[in-house]
């Protein structure tokens, strides 16, 4: 017999009556088992419960038909249970029926009376079962929604960017926990909230605008202040499918941070071109009064200022030189190699580098080095730290009064290696020394007028020894002289 | 007897500025003293009075030059003294100094503006018409 026939399970203490029932339906397609008392019938179905219909007698030994239909209602919801009974009353149909009973067959009955309740009972079970698949398909369907939504409102909850709707009637009908942050004034009014709940008035009139400009896609932006902060607000609007403005949607978006960036951007852009414009000021101003002979001929008065200008216009293309530096520092495209180097030797380096200037000034420069110190190396890039020492024992030597004296003295010290450089020079002022690192400043005196500089040399040696995880500090006294102090980390030690 | 030469006082803290503008006005001929800040050029002033200031005005702080012109139209014996403002950093930094009319530039306490470098033939015939101006002034 076929696995997949439709089984019915037959319960009735009759031999005869549970083997004509089988005849009937078997020759009728079903699978059909038998048996002879409601414990058995019970014991059967529970073996292989895939029954779609049970004929069940109300009179057996043991257990009673009645039970039984009880019990297998219980373990299934589907199967159409049909009561055959010689002793129909309506009592007993009544009571069959509270008790899951899809209808009885009154004995003694023909084929085609048993096989119709049956194939009523299997064409309801069918509709049943299919009811039953479409609601939990519908119901499925309703969790996946919902949880969709639950889904949709915590990313728009979690947003970092301020989330709220507008509908036609210019009423609030959504906002997210970033926008309730941002305006903070109407966090706490019910929604729908008019418009009006808003403080901010160029966003209201944003709203405004976009909502009565009525249908289109047109997206909104705007920069926005408020209470401290810059927004970045897009405003879209929500179109119904006949092209139809249906509401909008605004995002604030807090570009605070960008905008504090552009600011210290384009303060530092007007600063150089500023720094770049003086020099070139100035040596447009001597060339003018060369050619002009406005100041009458003079070979000798042109030729210095001449001169001058040929120093303003080197200094102006160091600043330039160094200005790309800085700038690569800061894109990243200046990249540093450290390895373990002798920095005793690279201070003596720089100190031969600069030998002729201390020369031209008569100035001594000592080189300082205790024994230990020279045995260690630190972790460095030899190129960078010949620049920094440079830059340093250059400076010294402008700032100091000709015959004064200039030192480097290079000491251990803890995980550190020291570099000193100390000079006899003018010194900085309090209020000087606290700038001595920033962009373009310099000191603003008599003896610094002289002294061709940028203002970008201490501000490169600090870039590159902050790069090297050092330190730079400084000491200093005006008209006793500065101390520039740099730690270098040592290298490990080879085992 | 040959007049005395007007005397001008130049104010700058950039070396070049003030010998480039003093090369120009001595050719001219006028007397010129120089002035590396405004508090020495004050007191160097109380003791000669100049017929005319040319003064930059991002010396030490970034306004070094208005003061220095507001103490001047201020100062009783200085008031009349015309001053002249030369500055690099006219449109810098965000600000823009430039005075667009007459109101303005008294508001500044200048008699006038130049942006650096001014033509020499600029600086002079500006020096030249607020001297005349001035001894006009004094005539009547």
């Amino acid at each position: 017999m076929n696995e997949d026939n439709p089984r019915i399970l037959v319960v009735d203490d009759e031999l005869g009556m549970r083997e004509g029932c089988r005849k009937i339906l078997t020759a009728e397609g079903f699978e059909v088992e038998t048996a002879e008392d409601g414990l058995a019938g019970l014991e059967t179905f529970k073996r292989r419960p895939s029954f779609v219909a049970a004929l069940v007698d109300l009179k057996m030994p043991r257990m009673g038909g009645i039970e039984l239909i009880e019990k297998l209602r219980a373990l299934d919801t589907d199967i159409v249970l049909l009561v055959i009974t010689a002793y129909a009353t309506i009592d007993t149909a009544v009571e069959a029926t509270k008790r899951g009973a899809y209808g009885y067959i009154p004995k003694p009955f023909t084929p085609d009376e048993l096989l119709l309740p049956i194939r009523n009972g299997l064409d309801r079970r069918a509709l049943s079962i299919e009811a039953k698949r479409l609601r939990e398909e519908r119901e499925r369907r309703l969790l996946e929604l919902a949880s969709e939504r639950s889904k949709s409102n915590t990313i728009i909850n979690c947003m970092t960017d301020g989330v709220f709707v507008v509908n036609r009637e210019k009423q609030i009908v959504l906002r997210n926990a970033a926008a309730a942050r941002i305006m903070p004034e109407s966090a706490h009014v019910p929604l729908p909230a008019p418009l009006t709940v808003l403080t901010c008035a160029p966003l209201r009139d944003l709203l405004g605008e976009t909502l009565d400009a009525g249908s289109g896609p047109l997206i909104v932006s705007k920069e926005i202040a408020l209470d401290k902060c810059t927004y970045m607000v897009n405003v879209s609007p929500v179109l119904d499918p006949s092209g139809e403005t249906s509401g909008a949607v605004t995002v604030l978006r807090d570009i605070t941070a960008l905008k504090k960036l552009e600011t210290a951007k384009s303060m530092f852009v007007s600063m150089v071109a500023h720094e770049i414009k003086n020099p070139l000021a100035v040596i447009e101003g001597y060339l003018n009064v060369i050619l002009t002979g406005i100041a009458g001929q003079d070979p000798k008065r042109d030729r210095e200022m001449l001169q001058k200008s040929l120093l303003r216009a080197r200094t102006l293309r160091t600043m330039v030189a160094e200005l790309m530096n800085l700038t690569a520092m800061e894109t990243g495209h200046f990249t540093i190699a450290r390895s373990p180097i002798d920095i005793a030797k690279v201070t003596a380096d720089a100190v031969e580098f600069t030998k002729e200037k201390a020369r031209d000034k008569g100035i001594e420069v000592a080189l300082d080095c205790d024994d230990q110190a020279a045995s260690e190396r630190v972790l460095a890039d030899r190129d960078a730290m010949l620049s920094v020492f440079t830059n340093l024992i250059d400076n010294a030597i402008k700032y100091t009064p000709a015959h004064g004296r200039v030192g480097i003295r290079v000491e251990q010290n803890g995980m550190y290696v020291k570099v000193t450089v100390w000079d006899t020079g003018i010194g900085m002022a309090p209020e000087e020394r606290d700038r001595a690192f920033d962009e373009f400043f310099r000191a603003k005196n008599e003896y610094t007028a002289k002294v061709p500089g940028t203002g970008l040399g201490l501000t490169i040696v600090k870039r590159l020894v902050d790069m090297h995880h050092g330190t730079i500090t400084v000491i200093t006294q005006r008209g006793k002289g500065s101390e520039f102090t740099v730690r270098l980390p040592k290298a490990e030690k080879a085992p | 007897m040959k007049p005395r030469p007007h005397i001008i006082m130049l104010v700058d803290d950039d070396p070049d500025f003030l010998e480039m503008n003093q090369h120009i006005l001595e050719g001219a001929g006028y007397a010129v003293q120089c002035c590396a800040d405004p508090q020495t050029a004050l007191q160097k002033m109380a003791g000669q009075r100049p017929s005319l200031v040319v003064t930059d005005l991002m010396m030490k702080s970034l306004d070094a030059g208005f003061s220095f012109a507001r103490q001047i139209k201020q100062h009783a014996r200085l008031k009349d003294v015309p001053v002249v403002i030369v500055t690099a950093v006219s449109s810098q930094r965000g600000f823009d100094f430039r005075p667009r009319t007459a109101d303005e530039l008294a508001a500044m306490c200048a008699d006038a503006f130049f942006e650096k470098p001014v033509a020499p033939e600029t600086l002079l015939n500006k020096v030249r018409e607020l001297l005349k101006s001035r001894d006009e002034e004094v005539k009547t």
